[in-house]
């Protein structure tokens, strides 16, 4: 099982155990969700990204996971997935196709992206026995009726996870999943808070193996986990002369590690970002009080208030304006936007975000990341000359 | 969804014909180029719209004109102006003017000439010019494009759709204000799913009509002007005669040979889908459908030597209507039928109550062909390919309308199960560079080898 490491006595060889225990479970997911089925016998339910709560598959007695994009090349699948689709598409196809997911007990849809209602599809011909739970939330979150039509979402869905469990799901049950739920959000974003206070020296790669693991791991267990973890980091401040940046991007899936790790190699260092692996997973709480339904209605609903979404209408919020706000108060020298090839709500609203960096003379570095093999080298070139000019016009 | 273009004619020189097969032509209905006046005189009121006082409503997604026309505004159809820009090759401007902002050659191409079209309308206004000879046979048109006095997205199925028109509402600065539509997926996974049954097709049937009310209110808000849902009534009136007529026409091609095919169904979309609904389009639906009957007691097909029938899977490839048209001609195929035209606009008339349509239109809204799931949509595939008799299909991969290419390959095997050939080709909505002409040639010559082997053997 991943997590039956041997336990560090001294602090900073915990602080990597830990760090070690994240990194194999986001590296390996399903293998750490079967591990989890196995041993404790419950349920495990695979959500898709990126606005499904995974509170009331928990309250279900499940282990719900966020399905990832793996690292194997796409093959099976491009029989039935075409190759102008994202990666994350892709690669879930293509883990649907080699069987990885046939030990989940369901699969809970939710999204209005055309390309994930694609595989939606193809993930229900291919895994016939696998309940989909599919209930798609609104989209046009300032409509006059988007919380009535989001607490029938999430109403239906109740329902439906009774059904596949046979057992009722009380209020009190929720309530308590999303305690324990709100808990693991904010120990992370706890970390974030030193990261961007300087505080603490962890990479992007580190940072993203703490979320992606809590999009996998029993939340009790991860939450432990992160006690220890953020008691143990303030002994390791970054280097002074590193070049601040913040990452913004890379919706629904993870980027990939190599990319990640080319930021401090170049000599930056991440200060903030807003990447789905990443703060907006956990920038938003739920009320633990009153209807857990309206509860989660309003998190739905609101939580693009904490960060803004481009695939949910909302007239009033502007990505660039946040990321703008978010680069100031995070201290970062530069921007770098990583975007997955064929994402099209990114590359709808991209343009607005160069153009709002351009009129602030804030450097940015645009990176379109693919599933398949990166010109590494090329891209090493141009995030050396990103972060030289991140550095000097700080200085000038 | 579309516009028409221009097809070639039967022995005209119009537009170069692809070498390729016999060299024989489509044998166009002549009835389809009496409907190009009726587009371009849509598109002229349109132009004069302004200058009568009108307001301008910018929208995209369904077919959605009746509640606009119903109340005097003008519309303009995004995906429409795309392209008709498309069809006077003023297309490449425009996607070249978003390309330059950073648009992403990968992005819906109509979405991109719209951007790219009004970025262009932008700089127009910030410079009080054009940006273009006076003398570019786009002037005149580009000039007269009104801009909107309110945005309206209605988007079955299609997220790309939606962030359109979120984008669309930033160039003009927030100003103009804007209503969002929401037409959810009828996934089908419930017991009682089925196609227009079942309580997930009730329920988001309500949920589409309350919508369409608040629109009407939000058109109230915006022109000063009470709604009246008798002169929807009244407009609708005629869509459903015309859809009706349509239809029947359509079915009528269950016949050997087909006297019409897919592609004079494509040029005859606009009709159905964003011109006013007056007797207009009555009367071109009836005479469609005459000369349909007189084809059929003649014996005449769309295609002079008909051995093979085509079902067309996919959003059309609006540069290549005519050169596609006499492709299949040219291998005796006729493309008898297709998801987009025969799956669509209105193809289920007898829903609209004329009493009260709104919910009627909201079905059929629901109803466009991607937004059922899988299972269903492909069963109503299935159907329509057993109506005509259809021995292949012809699955048009369009490079960025992944609306339309999502469960292709899905389609594919379920034809391949029923006996049928499929075969892929690429291509795009709007973006002419995605078409590669010797891969088409080469399935499509093998797929006809094979259909001919079959027909020996049988």
């Amino acid at each position: 099982m991943l997590l039956d490491s041997t336990v560090s006595a001294n602090p900073e060889g915990r602080l990597k155990d830990i760090l070690a225990k994240f990194e194999a479970v986001a590296a390996n997911p399903l293998e750490y969700a079967r591990d989890f089925k196995r041993d404790s016998g419950k349920r495990v339910i695979g959500l898709f990204p990126m606005h499904f709560p995974g509170e009331l598959a928990h309250a279900a007695g499940a282990l719900p996971i966020v399905l990832q994009a793996d690292d194997e090349p796409v093959t099976i699948g491009q029989g039935s997935v075409f190759n102008f689709y994202c990666g994350y598409n892709r690669s879930i196809v293509d883990q649907a196709m080699r069987g990885e997911f046939a030990f989940l007990d369901a699969i809970l849809f939710g999204d209005h992206c055309v390309q994930l209602l694609g595989t939606a599809d193809i993930i229900r011909d291919h895994l016939p026995d696998t309940p989909i739970l599919f209930n798609q939330l609104i989209s046009i979150i300032d409509a006059e009726w988007a919380m009535e039509e989001t607490q029938g979402t999430f109403r239906q869905l109740w329902r439906e996870l009774e059904d596949l469990t046979g057992e009722k799901i009380s209020d009190d049950q929720v309530r308590h999943s999303i305690g324990i739920f709100n808990r693991n959000r904010a120990l992370i974003r706890q970390i974030y808070d030193m990261r961007r206070a300087g505080r603490i020296a962890l990479t992007g790669s580190q940072m993203q193996h703490i979320v992606k693991s809590s999009m996998i791991m029993d939340k009790e267990t991860h939450t432990a986990l992160l006690e220890e973890l953020v008691a143990k980091l303030e002994a390791a401040p970054p280097a002074n002369n590193a070049v601040r940046v913040y990452l913004s991007g890379h919706l629904c899936h993870a980027a990939k590690l190599p990319i990640l790790d080319l930021v401090e190699e170049c000599g930056g260092v991440v200060v903030d970002d807003d990447l789905y692996t990443g703060y907006r997973y956990i920038a938003a709480d739920v009320e633990e009080t009153g209807s857990p339904v309206d509860a989660l209605s309003r998190w739905y609903l609101e939580k693009n208030k904490k960060i803004p979404c481009p695939t949910r209408a909302d007239k009033d919020l502007d990505w660039e304006d946040f990321l703008l706000a978010q680069v100031d108060k995070s201290g970062a020298q530069g921007l770098i936007v990583l975007m997955v090839k064929f994402c099209e709500p990114h590359m709808y609203f991209y343009p607005e975000i160069k153009e709002a960096f351009e009129r602030r003379g804030i450097p940015h570095l645009m990176i379109e990341t693919e599933h398949e093999e990166m010109p590494m080298e090329a891209l090493k070139t141009r995030m050396e000359t990103f972060l030289e000019i991140a550095k000097r016009r700080v200085a000038a | 969804m579309q516009m028409t273009s221009e097809m070639t004619p039967p022995g005209g020189a119009k537009v170069a014909s692809p070498v390729f097969g016999n060299g024989m032509r489509a044998n166009r209905l002549s009835t389809t180029k009496r409907g190009g006046k009726l587009v371009n005189d849509y598109w002229a009121d349109l132009f004069r719209a302004k200058e009568e006082g009108k307001k301008i409503v910018w929208y995209n997604g369904t077919y959605i004109p009746p509640f606009f026309h119903a109340h005097d505004v003008a519309w303009v159809h995004g995906e429409a102006w795309a392209a008709y820009l498309a069809a006077k090759h003023g297309e490449m401007p425009a996607q070249q003017k978003g390309e330059a902002r950073g648009y992403d050659r990968e992005l819906c191409s109509y979405a991109r000439t719209h951007i790219g079209q009004a970025l262009i309308d932008l700089e127009k206004l910030k410079n009080g010019t054009l940006g273009i000879d006076d003398d570019d046979p786009r002037a005149e048109t580009m000039r007269k494009l009104p801009a909107p006095d309110m945005i309206i997205n209605a988007y079955p199925y299609c997220s790309s759709g939606q962030q359109w028109d979120d984008i669309t509402y930033r160039l003009f600065g927030k100003k103009i204000p804007i209503f969002t539509i929401s037409i959810p997926l009828l996934w089908g996974g419930r017991p009682d799913a089925g196609y227009m049954q079942g309580e997930e097709w009730q329920q988001r049937s309500q949920y589409v009509a309350k919508q369409l009310v608040a629109m009407t209110k939000f058109l109230e808000e915006h022109t000063g002007r009470k709604y009246d849902f008798d002169r929807l009534s009244e407009v609708m009136s005629y869509v459903k005669k015309a859809a009706t007529l349509r239809m029947e026409a359509m079915d009528l091609c269950a016949a050997t040979p087909a006297p019409a095919s897919f592609f004079d169904w494509i040029v005859s979309i606009a009709h159905v889908n964003f011109l006013p609904g007056t007797q207009a389009i009555v009367d071109y639906f009836e005479d469609v459908k005459a000369e349909i009957q007189q084809r059929i007691a003649d014996g005449v097909g769309a295609v002079p030597n008909e051995k093979y029938r085509l079902f067309f899977d996919g959003m059309m490839n609006w540069n290549k209507v005519g050169w596609l048209a006499d492709k299949f001609a040219a291998v005796d195929a006729t493309v008898v039928a297709g998801r987009y035209t025969h799956m669509s606009f209105w193809q289920e008339p007898q829903l609209v109550d004329l009493k009260n349509p709104v919910l009627g239109m909201a079905q059929n809204y629901l109803i466009c062909p991607n937004n059922h799931g899988a299972p269903i949509m492909i069963g109503e595939i299935e159907r329509v390919c057993d109506k005509f008799n259809i021995d292949g299909m012809v699955m048009h991969a369009s490079r960025t309308c992944r609306g339309m290419t999502n469960s292709q390959f899905l389609i594919a095997d379920s034809a391949k199960k029923k006996g049928r050939q499929a075969m892929f080709f690429e291509g795009d909505v709007a973006d002419e560079s995605f078409y590669k002409d010797e891969l088409l040639n080469t399935r499509l010559e093998a797929m006809i080898e094979t259909l001919e082997a079959k027909k020996r053997a049988a």
